[in-house]
């Protein structure tokens, strides 16, 4: 989630009451920053530069110093002041007309101007900022959301968005010194070569224009340098986002809006004309308002949080969370603040209660209810083999699962046979990392390839998860827990390591005996299968291993290994 | 020094030497020739006897005598047993004047095999003897004439094979030939070597006087270093005295079977979860979109599921299946909110994504998956289960890793049981008493909490997240009461109950540091 960086003067000077000094102290900011799930991850005294980790991916509002600044100024002052730009509209406002085509391409757009705020160096970093965390995260990389910044002087209204073949306009991008088609952007421009893919497959693509024809930007990839290059000084805005999901576009420019306001600009709304129905209608003048006032019953908050509250308590919770709420007897009617769209079940509500009153008022109640602990039956299975391993002078060991093809096929001399198959994964990171182990001797080997000068001999197990392909299961492969043991030094053999699986089986209360077999990794006629005895229940392999499966690890002492299915010994217990 | 505890401390090899002294009169002056006969040890034991007696100031030098005494270098062996090349060369030469062939220098270095310089010594000894002439042509020929040295050195030869012997015991005219072919600075090839041998006469200090007198005293017992079956058989052991050890030297090192450091800690852990009433729950590594993340309402476009946080399985790519009614409730939840009185997220599930296998990224999965079979409730789970990040690897992040999570489901679960459950994980997981509980975000929980504790020894921490499932995750699966989803962040406290500053040595390849590695927690 966003990590932002701000001034602790900005943030101060945003959160400040009138007349009051502004300065606060760092564990204040803590107590404050519980209030938007951030974290100070970094300050810099010198600078007064503060790094703040945000985490509440459904609360872009909080991205942004002023974003934080507002929630916790609510909470000082008790309530949410409406903002006038949403209350009294404008009778005629300025326009910004969508063209029929952008159905299909890019549907919505929304935007509004800002006056009277004088843009400082500090605030144009964090307009930056916002819109880069806002269209990058919030926005999935621009794809949902995209936001432009203008000056708003050389724009005439109406604003039209339109759908235009790319090789026919041409203007001088930002971070460019030369006028270029459209085309010639996505070929060359790096926002171009960056988001390019999102308009992959349109003949014609966005534009927006003033009724003078001048190209404000080629939504989402990049604004005119002439108009859309905001600097120090400005004091009147254009603001305009652009997206696919209506709902999302609107909220980006109402926490734009209210973030300016709260700097000190005057809003002025744009209406913006479609051709096309929206779920918000064919006009839609923004910043608007978004969701309906939702009832919830108080008890669904009490119960939720284990505590009488009372509707009083909750409502002011509540309201110095930035709702407006009106009480009923038993109910709460709550609306969300304008720049918020998170409401999507009355638990979302019943955190921000629990959050406005503080987690530290809540006293902990222990949960009463008697419940039986007790460890699976394969756990069980594990931890006895542990144990008599453990007895049987062996050292655990555990690995990583994830592995190399080399380690669990090439050096077993497995490839091309039924031993060597195992799950590997689509996205390789790096080869050392991209198979899931299909059997454990390979684990025990990787230690005791490392392992040449601690001194011998080497006793080694591992009991632990491994996965086997299997098409007839419903995942392709199945996850089960496998025994793996070695004898390591200079006169390891078969019946050193024999004795030991002997006194094994024989404490886990299984008889079997061992058949001949043939298997890639160890020494012919030196590999026996460990089948349970009268059946044909195959719980694995012991054996010397083959001396080129140590060339391959550079390995220089004879090994013996054996492997058993715990999954399979459970199997068998339930027979 | 204390007679006692000087005759306690005795070792056998020590007391034998005593003894001697004892038996020959504790005045006498005994060489270390007498005490070897006395004894009967070997002399390598012998000396270091003696050595140990003089440290401890039982014995005392009393004469030093120093004799050369000869011996025969491997030369000197070889010599004696094909002959010296005196000896060799005249009889060559006797035998070639007999059969009148002609026999060069030349001929005598290759067919005896003899190194130049040896054959010209020899031949220029026997020349000035008389033994031999050298004739025109640079032929040898026998004069029939005796060479006494060649005797000499015949008998020398065979009087050394047998034993090394002081220089003196051979005759006065043998001599000078015995340090004429001893090895010397320069001349290392020879077949004598001259050493001279110190011999040392000891006497008992009074200190060894005592100890003798002590030991006759107790009564001599033979001293044995370890209790055998026969002596415990038939009763011998009450006639012996046992050698008292030197308990302060370090034992040689052993391995022992033992498990792993990092097991041991995460079996305190599910003991502790045992104890407090939790049942063990396990899935698989392979994991399909919908129980990893589609059943915990991580909408599918969350930013977590990007191919960059998450791998995905090359072959087969797809589950053949997904559970109904899960797979729909689930599905229509994402959309529209579905029975659970939510908006839903508002966008179209793609089914074909719910089936999408990737390895496990989230020990939630398992309690997703536990969720919809019919749970006990009330209930509590846990999991120790091995997950998959996709990340590069470094000191702070591993490919694979242990979560430790769990779920608490019943009639009385609520925010208040929620932080309640999370102070009984601080004092019984990590001896705190002190608790923060902070805001949290998790995309399957509401409210959500972190549980912030100062540790005994690490300070505050963050020891874990838990939340409330959102209805949009337990409805859809079938349960309709509340759950505590919990997980425990432990891999600090294991490290640093470890010793280790790299998660990837929790895994480590290195059986030393294995063996090494205490676990105390």
């Amino acid at each position: 989630m966003p990590t932002i960086s701000i001034l602790k003067s900005d943030l101060e000077s945003l959160v400040a009451m009138p007349g009051e000094p502004g300065a606060v102290s760092l564990d204040q900011l803590d107590e404050w920053l519980a209030l938007v799930k951030g974290e100070v991850k970094g300050y810099q005294a010198d600078t007064g530069e503060l790094r703040i980790e945000l985490q509440d991916s459904n609360r872009p509002d909080l991205w942004c110093c002023e974003g934080i600044a507002r929630q916790i100024r609510i909470k000082r002052e008790g309530a949410f002041k409406p903002y006038s730009f949403l209350t009294a509209r404008p009778r005629r406002p300025k326009r910004l007309l969508v063209a029929p085509e952008l159905e299909s391409i890019r549907p919505y757009v929304a935007a509004c101007a800002a006056r009277g705020y004088r843009v400082t160096e500090q605030g144009l970093a964090q307009l930056i900022q916002t819109q880069e965390k806002l269209a990058d995260i919030f926005g999935r990389k621009r794809k949902t959301v995209s936001i432009g910044l203008y000056r708003l002087e050389p724009i005439q209204f109406p604003i039209t968005y339109e759908a235009v073949n790319p090789e026919d306009v041409r203007f001088t991008p930002l971070g460019m010194e030369t006028a270029m088609t459209l085309s010639e952007m996505l070929a060359v421009h790096p926002k171009g070569v960056e988001y390019g893919t999102i308009l992959a497959g349109q003949r014609r693509v966005p534009l927006l224009r003033d009724s003078a024809l001048q190209p404000l930007s080629f939504p989402p990839i990049i604004n005119s340098r002439e108009i859309g290059e905001v600097r120090v000084g400005d004091d009147q805005l254009l603001i305009e986002v652009t997206g696919t999901d209506i709902t999302m576009v609107v909220l980006a420019l109402n926490i734009f809006a209210v973030n300016l306001a709260d700097r000190g600009a005057t809003i002025e709304p744009v209406a913006v004309h479609y051709p096309y129905d929206t779920p918000l209608g064919k006009r839609v003048v923004t910043p608007c308002t978004l969701g309906q006032p939702r009832s919830i019953p108080l008890e669904t908050i009490e119960r939720a949080l284990g505590q009488r509250l009372g509707v009083h308590t909750v409502k002011q919770a509540l309201e110095s969370y930035g709702y407006q709420v009106s009480a009923k007897r038993k109910v709460v009617v709550v609306q969300l603040p304008p720049y918020r769209h998170d409401f999507m079940h009355a638990m979302d509500v019943v955190e921000d209660v629990a959050m406005s009153l503080g987690y530290g008022t809540f006293q902990p109640e222990m949960p009463s209810q008697f419940t039986v602990g007790g460890l699976s039956p394969l756990e069980q299975v594990s931890d006895r083999a542990r144990d008599l391993m453990v007895g049987l002078g062996f050292q655990e060991i555990i690995s990583n699962i994830l592995g190399s093809p080399e380690a669990y096929r090439n050096a077993m001399r497995l490839e091309g046979t039924p031993w060597g198959r195992m799950v590997e994964v689509a996205n390789v990171m790096s080869a050392t990392f991209s198979c899931l182990r299909q059997w454990m001797v390979p684990s025990l080997l990787r230690v005791e390839a490392a392992s040449a000068r601690s001194f011998y001999p080497h006793r080694l197990f591992e009991a632990g998860e491994v996965v086997i392909p299997d098409p007839t299961h419903a995942l392709g492969s199945r996850t089960e827990s496998v025994l793996g043991a070695l004898i390591a030094h200079a006169s390891a053999h078969f019946s050193e390591l024999h004795s030991c699986l002997d006194s094994l089986l024989y404490h886990m209360g299984i008889t079997y005996a061992l058949e001949p077999t043939s298997h890639p990794s160890f020494l012919d006629g030196r590999v026996g299968k460990i089948v349970v005895s009268g059946t044909t229940r195959e719980l694995g392999l012991i054996g010397e291993l083959h001396p080129e499966v140590l060339e391959r690890w550079q390995i220089a002492v004879p090994v013996a290994a054996f492997e058993i299915n715990l999954s399979r010994l459970v199997e068998l217990e339930r027979l | 020094m204390e007679p006692t505890s000087s005759s306690d401390n005795l070792h056998p090899l020590e007391i034998k030497v005593l003894e001697a002294f004892r038996t020959e009169g504790a005045e006498s002056s005994l060489s270390i020739a007498q005490l070897a006969e006395a004894t009967g040890l070997e002399s390598a034991q012998l000396s270091m006897a003696i050595e140990w007696l003089v440290a401890k100031q039982l014995l005392v030098t009393v004469s030093e005598t120093v004799t050369p005494l000869v011996s025969l270098t491997p030369i000197g062996k070889a010599y004696a047993e094909q002959g010296s090349p005196l000896e060799r060369i005249l009889s060559a030469v006797r035998e070639a004047s007999a059969t009148g062939r002609r026999l060069t220098i030349a001929d005598l270095q290759v067919r005896e095999e003899l190194d130049p310089s040896e054959v010209s010594r020899a031949v220029g000894r026997l020349k000035k003897e008389g033994a031999l002439l050298v004739i025109q042509g640079g032929c040898l020929e026998s004069t029939g004439r005796p060479s006494p040295s060649a005797e000499a050195m015949r008998s020398l030869l065979r009087e050394l094979y047998e034993a090394t012997r002081p220089l003196d015991s051979f005759p006065e005219d043998h001599r000078p030939l015995i340090r004429e072919y001893a090895v010397k600075r320069g001349s290392s090839r020879e077949p004598f070597r001259i050493e001279e041998h110190v011999t040392r006469s000891y006497a008992l200090s009074p200190g060894g006087a005592a100890a003798v007198t002590s030991l006759a005293n107790q009564g001599y017992r033979e001293e044995v270093a370890q209790l055998s079956p026969d002596l415990l058989k038939d009763g011998a052991w009450r006639t012996k005295r046992f050698r008292k050890y030197t308990i302060s030297l370090r034992p040689p090192r052993i391995a022992i079977g033992r498990k792993h450091p990092y097991r041991e800690f995460l079996d305190v852990v599910k003991f502790k979860l045992v104890g407090m009433g939790f049942q063990e729950m396990r899935g698989s590594l392979v994991e399909t979109e919908f129980w990893n993340m589609d059943a915990l309402f991580m909408p599918q476009f969350h930013p977590a599921r990007d191919i960059h946080d998450v791998y995905f399985v090359k072959d087969p790519t797809h589950a053949s299946s997904i559970a109904e009614p899960f797979l729909s409730r689930v599905a229509q939840t994402h959309e529209r909110g579905g029975q659970t009185g939510s908006t839903g997220w508002g966008y179209r599930f793609d089914g074909e994504r719910a089936r999408r296998l990737v390895l496990r990224s989230q020990g939630t999965a398992v309690s997703a998956r536990t969720l919809a079979a019919t749970p006990s409730v009330p209930g509590k789970y846990f999991s120790i289960a091995r997950c998959f990040r996709y990340d590069q690897v470094d000191a702070t992040h591993a490919t694979d890793f242990f979560q430790i999570e769990g779920i608490v489901l019943g009639d009385d679960i609520n925010f208040r049981t929620l932080l309640g459950l999370l102070n009984l994980f601080a004092r019984e997981v990590a001896q705190a008493k002190e608790v923060k509980f902070m805001p949290a975000y998790f995309p399957f929980t509401e409210p959500s909490v972190e549980l912030h504790v100062r540790h005994p020894r690490l300070g505050w921490m963050e020891l874990g997240g838990a939340g409330l499932f959102r209805p949009e995750v337990t409805l859809p699966l079938g349960v309709a009461v509340p759950v505590i989803a919990w997980g425990l962040g432990l891999d600090r406290m294991a490290m640093v109950a470890l010793g280790i500053h790299d998660i990837r040595e929790l895994f480590t390849d290195n059986l030393e540091l294995i063996r090494s590695t205490r676990g105390l927690f």
